[in-house]
Parts: C-alpha cells; sequence; structure tokens
C-alpha cells in the first residue's frame, strides 16, 4: 500500500467535472484507491463519484491519497498527475 | 413504432392554449418529463432475484441513453458542457448507489422503484448536509439519473435523438427546465404540452426557438402514441391526432403558404417606430438561450431589454465563475451593440433551480431572485464584478428581481458599490452601469414611488406581477382560468408603476410576455409605456400593430379598460374596440377569447 498527500489547486474544487475525471482514471485500475481529507474528517472510494463529491473538497484541501492493489503505483501517479494539473481546468 | 397500424385511428382533436405560433403537421415524440410516483410493493422471496436482474437491466438502458445524450451535447454544446452528463453516468454505475439499492430491494424484499428512491432520498439528505453550496446543488443531478432510471424501470423509454426525425412534434405532460439541454431543438418542429400556461418555461422556450408550441392539453401525452400524425395549429390553440386525409390535405396547403410568408417581415427595423400620431416606441429583445442571439439584430430589436443570466447556470451547471461571466455579459453586450443590454441578476430559487436542496414548500414566494442573492452574497459579488467588467466593454444595465422595496434596492446597491470600489482599488477597467429594479412583487407597486427615487429605471415583469397579484400559480392548469393578463387590478398596477416612473423622470421598460402579443402591447402603450421588450421573434408583428394605430386611441381604450371590473369585462372591451378601430389590423382570433362556460 502507498500514500501520497495531494493539494487541491484548480478553483472549483473537486467539482462534477474534476469529480468525474478522476473517478474515471481510478475506474482503469485494480487497486482500491482512497480519498482521505488530511484532517480525516472524511474518507472516499475514489471510483464513486458519489463518495468523492461528498468529500467537498474545495480549493487548498489537502488529500491523502492511499492506492492498494497489484496497479497501485501506475494508479498513484495517475490520480496525482491530475491534481497536479489542476484537471486540466483552464482557469486556475 | 405504431406508423403501420393496421386500422385507421379515427381523427380526435384537443382544445388547448396557443402560445408560440405556426403550424406543423408532423409526427408524436413522447416525452417523458414529470416527477414519477413512485409506491411501495412487498415481493416474494423467491422473486427477489428477478427484481436485482430487472433492476440491473434498467440501469444498463439508462446508461445506453445517457451515453447517446452526452455525445450528442459534445457535439451540440462542447465539451465543456457535456461532462455533466459524465458525472450522471458515473452516478448511474456508481457501485455505492447500486450497492444500497440492491441490499434494499434483498433486505427488504422491495420492488426496484422503492428501493431506487430510498437509496436516492438517503443520499440526497447527505448532500443536503454539505456546506458547500455547488456540492448540495449536485443533489439536482442525484434525482435526474434517479429518474432516469425510474423511467426505464417502467418500461417506458426516453427518446433517442437519432430518432428525431425531421418532423418530430414534442408532446410532454410539462416540459422541465432540466429537459431542455435534452432536446433536440434543430429538428423539434413543434410542442405540445398537457400542462403549462402562457408564461411557462416551455412557452417562453418555444417562442425563443420559433416553433409552434400548445399547452394546458390535459391528456394528449397520455392518448398519444410516438409516431403517430399530428397536426400543431398555435394559431387555433388546436392539436390534431390522427388527422383524417381531407384535414391533413388542408393544413397542408396552409404550411406551404405559410412558409412563403415566414421571412418577409424582418425588414422594416431600421426605422425608429412610431404611432400614427407620432408617438416613438422602443422595441427590445428579451434574450436568454443563445441560440436567440442572432434574432436580436435579424428583428430589429433596440438593444437588449432583458438578458435572463440565469441560463448560464442552467447550461454549465455549475456556478460560472467571474471571469467566464464576464465573457458571457461582453458577448451579450457587443450583440447589443450601442442600445446597451439589460442583465437581470440571476433570478434563482423556486422552479428555475429545478431540484432544489433544501425543498421549500413554497418556493416562488421562497428565497428567490434577489432574496437569492442577498442570502448569498457570494453569488451577488462574483455578479457584480463580472457585470461591471464587462461593462467597459459595452452598454450595460442591472437589473434587480423581484425587488419587495426600496430596502432590497438598497442592500443589492451597497454590495455592488463596494464591489465596484474594489475593483477600482484593484485597478481593473470598468464600465458605468445603472441599476434598475423588476417591478413584479405587489409591495413593489404599491411603494413605486419610493423605489423609483432610488433607482435609475423600472422593468416589469409582467408573468411575475400577475401571478403574485392575482396569487395564481401560472404553471397550475386547474387555476388557468383565474391567470388574467388582462384583469383590472393588473392593468391598474401598471399604470400605477408607470405613473411612479414618470414622476421620478426614470425611464419603464414592459419585458412580460404580455408585450410579445400585439393587442396587449397596444394596451400597454395606451396606459403610457414606450418601452416594451419581448422575445426578438415577436418584434415584426408587435412593431406592425403600433404603426398602423393611434397612440390617442390606444389611450382612450386603455383608460376605459381602467374603469372595468372584471377582467371579463376588460377583455370584451378590447374586442369590441379593436374590432370597431382596427377590424383589418386585429381579426378575432388575434384578440383575447371569449371565455365559454365548459
Amino acid at each position: 500500500m502507498i500514500e501520497r498527500r495531494v493539494m487541491i489547486t484548480n478553483r472549483l474544487g473537486l467539482h462534477a467535472r474534476a469529480a468525474a475525471l478522476l473517478v474515471r482514471t481510478a475506474n482503469n485500475y485494480q487497486s482500491a484507491l482512497r480519498l482521505e481529507r488530511a484532517d480525516r474528517t472524511a474518507a472516499a472510494d475514489a471510483k464513486s463519484i458519489l463518495s468523492v463529491l461528498m468529500l467537498a473538497a474545495s480549493r487548498g484541501t489537502e488529500l491523502l491519497v492511499t492506492a492498494d492493489g497489484v496497479d497501485e503505483s501506475a494508479a498513484m501517479n495517475a490520480l496525482c498527475g491530475l491534481f497536479a494539473s489542476g484537471f486540466g481546468e483552464s482557469e486556475r | 413504432m405504431n406508423r403501420r397500424r393496421k386500422v385507421e385511428e379515427q381523427e380526435a382533436r384537443w382544445q388547448g392554449l396557443g402560445v408560440s405560433d405556426g403550424v406543423v403537421v408532423g409526427r408524436v415524440l413522447r416525452v417523458f418529463s414529470g416527477v414519477r410516483q413512485v409506491y411501495r410493493a412487498t415481493l416474494d422471496a423467491k422473486d427477489v432475484e428477478r427484481e436485482t436482474r430487472r433492476l440491473r437491466a434498467a440501469v444498463r438502458l439508462a446508461r445506453v441513453q445517457l451515453l447517446a445524450i452526452k455525445a450528442r451535447a459534445e457535439k451540440e454544446l462542447g465539451a465543456d458542457h457535456a461532462y455533466i452528463f459524465d458525472a450522471h453516468l458515473l452516478m448511474l454505475e456508481d457501485r455505492k448507489l447500486l450497492e444500497d439499492v440492491e441490499k434494499y430491494i434483498r433486505d427488504e424484499c422491495a420492488n426496484a422503484e422503492w428501493a431506487v428512491k430510498v437509496a436516492a432520498d438517503r443520499l440526497l439528505a447527505i448532500y443536503a448536509e454539505i456546506k458547500d453550496d455547488y456540492l448540495r446543488e449536485r443533489g439536482s443531478d442525484i434525482e435526474d439519473v434517479t429518474q432516469r432510471l425510474l423511467v426505464a424501470l417502467s418500461g417506458e423509454s426516453l427518446p433517442g435523438y437519432r430518432k428525431l426525425t425531421e418532423d418530430a412534434v414534442i408532446v410532454a405532460e410539462d416540459l422541465l427546465p432540466s429537459a431542455v439541454a435534452e432536446l433536440d431543438f434543430e429538428h423539434a418542429r413543434a410542442i405540445a404540452t398537457d400542462a403549462g400556461g402562457w408564461t411557462s418555461h416551455t412557452a417562453i422556450i418555444a417562442r425563443g426557438l420559433r416553433i409552434p408550441a400548445i399547452v394546458g392539453l390535459r391528456d394528449l401525452h397520455r392518448k398519444a402514441r410516438t409516431g403517430d400524425r399530428v397536426i400543431v395549429d398555435a394559431q387555433q390553440g388546436t392539436v390534431i391526432l390522427h388527422p383524417s386525409s381531407s384535414t391533413l390535405a388542408y393544413y397542408k396547403s396552409l404550411t406551404a403558404k405559410a412558409a412563403q410568408t415566414r421571412y418577409a417581415t424582418t425588414d422594416d427595423g431600421s426605422q425608429p417606430l412610431r404611432t400614427l400620431d407620432g408617438k416613438e416606441i422602443i422595441l427590445r429583445a428579451n434574450v436568454e438561450l443563445p441560440a436567440e442571439f442572432e434574432d436580436v439584430r435579424r428583428f430589429g430589436a433596440r438593444g437588449i431589454g432583458l438578458y435572463r443570466s440565469e441560463f448560464l447556470l442552467a447550461y454549465k451547471g455549475v456556478m460560472p465563475s467571474e471571469d467566464e461571466q464576464c465573457r458571457a455579459y461582453i458577448e451579450v453586450a457587443e450583440l447589443a451593440g450601442e442600445e446597451g443590454a439589460t442583465v437581470r441578476l440571476f433570478d434563482l430559487g423556486g422552479d428555475k433551480m429545478g431540484g432544489a436542496p433544501e425543498t421549500e414548500r413554497n418556493p416562488a414566494l421562497g428565497l428567490r431572485a434577489i432574496r437569492f442573492s442577498l442570502m448569498h452574497e457570494d453569488v451577488l459579488r462574483t455578479q457584480a464584478r463580472a457585470i461591471l467588467r464587462a461593462a467597459a466593454h459595452g452598454r450595460l444595465d442591472i437589473v434587480l428581481p423581484m425587488i419587495s422595496d426600496v430596502m432590497d434596492v438598497r442592500r443589492a446597491r451597497r454590495i455592488i458599490n463596494e464591489e465596484r470600489a474594489r475593483l477600482e482599488s484593484e485597478g481593473q477597467k470598468i464600465g458605468a452601469i445603472r441599476i434598475g429594479a423588476m417591478i413584479e412583487v405587489p409591495s413593489a407597486v404599491v411603494t413605486a414611488d419610493k423605489v423609483a427615487s432610488e433607482v435609475d429605471f423600472f422593468s416589469l415583469g409582467t408573468n411575475d406581477l400577475v401571478q403574485y397579484l392575482l396569487a395564481v400559480d401560472r404553471g397550475n392548469e386547474g387555476v388557468a382560468d383565474w391567470f388574467r393578463s388582462l384583469h383590472p387590478a393588473v392593468l391598474q398596477s401598471i399604470s400605477r408603476t408607470l405613473d411612479a416612473a414618470r414622476r421620478a423622470f426614470i425611464p419603464a421598460i414592459i419585458c412580460g410576455e404580455m408585450a410579445s402579443t400585439p393587442a396587449y402591447a397596444v394596451v400597454l402603450i395606451g396606459l403610457g409605456a414606450t418601452e416594451l421588450s419581448m422575445t426578438a421573434a415577436s418584434i415584426p408583428r408587435v412593431r406592425r400593430a403600433i404603426a398602423a394605430i393611434k397612440f390617442a386611441d390606444a389611450q382612450a381604450i386603455a383608460h376605459e379598460c381602467l374603469e372595468c371590473e372584471t377582467a371579463d369585462d376588460v377583455e370584451e372591451l378590447v374586442r369590441v374596440r379593436f374590432s370597431e378601430n382596427w377590424a383589418q389590423l386585429f381579426p378575432p382570433k388575434s384578440l383575447p377569447a371569449r371565455r365559454v362556460a365548459e
């Protein structure tokens, strides 16, 4: 199992579009993927959009991403790439 | 589907209210729209497996539909708008949701419909707690998805877009705002709905798209089948299902003639419009959908009298950012040219929000329009900043919707001024804007003198004014008889408001749907209105009417109307006086119909 800390930098946070992109990506991997707010107040299954949206993660929120499974490092890189790119939002 | 019925169907007619002119011969496309009632049924334990399979099949069906919608949205609206359907797809396939539903079916031996509803309600309750406006609103997406799933379970199908033939006539119980994004308006030729009135969403959209529409058809949706041949005659308010060959021949010749004259009247927009006795009248355009933009110029509107900004939100599905809004407002200002555009601040809440997270028992009287913006100051601040910045590129004004009294004006103005000062200190370029009040709440009419002293202009929203003044829900077919635009109380309120504006030396513009009906427009002018704003497509016929009358005559008739006791009296007076004065200009069918007891 691996764990990494990410920061949400895009303006809208994990809103519908970003969440959809995240969940689509997560579902490409077999590993269990989990997101947890760094303040430990809420956690979500990265493969469930309903769960991800409920994190209510806005811009500036810190998240702990954990990946556990055969393709965990590839999955981790893919998810962290999304966070780093601000989910491709033109407007940061 | 039913095109090859062996037995010839009998011609059947429905009478409704024609809300957007035109005649179309086409084929029915049934669209499901209303909210589905769900009942609890208890299953035998042996049927639980079958129920689960039924659920999964419904999910697959809904998925195919959503994929088609998404593909179409990407093509027509761009990927920026289509992502919301991607989110819907993911919600539909969400393990959490499906596991909850299946578990409920098994544990409670419940039917799938009930289980879907219970699971969705639980989720909605959780979302309602989220302390983030945007995310709380995602509850409406969950409702959208579960509705779709319930329809799929019922075995009815939503229309696939490829099925939309050239001659599709949309037949629905009612069209919800959310259905707008789904309909293939490119091909829809007409709309016919069971519910709705002159100012319903269906009516406004249909007029915007210049396709005929008839509402208030009671049970057409239940009786019609997709593929049935149908005639929509919005002039007469008649829908004819399974028309006989002679009826069909008659209407085909009629539509052929109409096609020739359709755009013959778009040329005289360049000259100022005056009545025969020289009174200048300004006609501006109401705009909400981008599809209407080109009409503003084509029909010779003098700028945009009402830009309904909340449609930015309906299209995007999220609150647009300041920059996104700013871009949209610049586009509107450029479109309007030197005549300028009036941006109505978000009229959110009530029906416009669709699935509002915390359901209000009485949304029309609830937290909406300016009240909503004052309670969600960040929304108001962002919008004000965007408009102020856009005003540096073209002439823009702000109108505050649903003002109750001068207090609402002061609060909104203070916030707008704060943002103006902040933008200035940030060194941003901003433009001068005027701030006006929408007069549509009776208390604002009663205190119009006070409101007039603190705003730069008035804008009369007659749709809401009629609804609030007469206490009639305009979407409720059951009280349609009480929704009377020509009620003496409505006319007196308009007259009073126009007088208050005149005394305060501020302009007043009437921008409800009343203004787009030539006969009503003449009455409004008689009451003293000099600026009217309407769906652009209505401008030519209103212009024709105004150019052919004398203001003095209109004024005399309007003053007589003000003395009437009932709406029936006003309508009768309008019928009599208009035919006396302008028989050529106003044939009987262009005047308020005589009400016959059923």
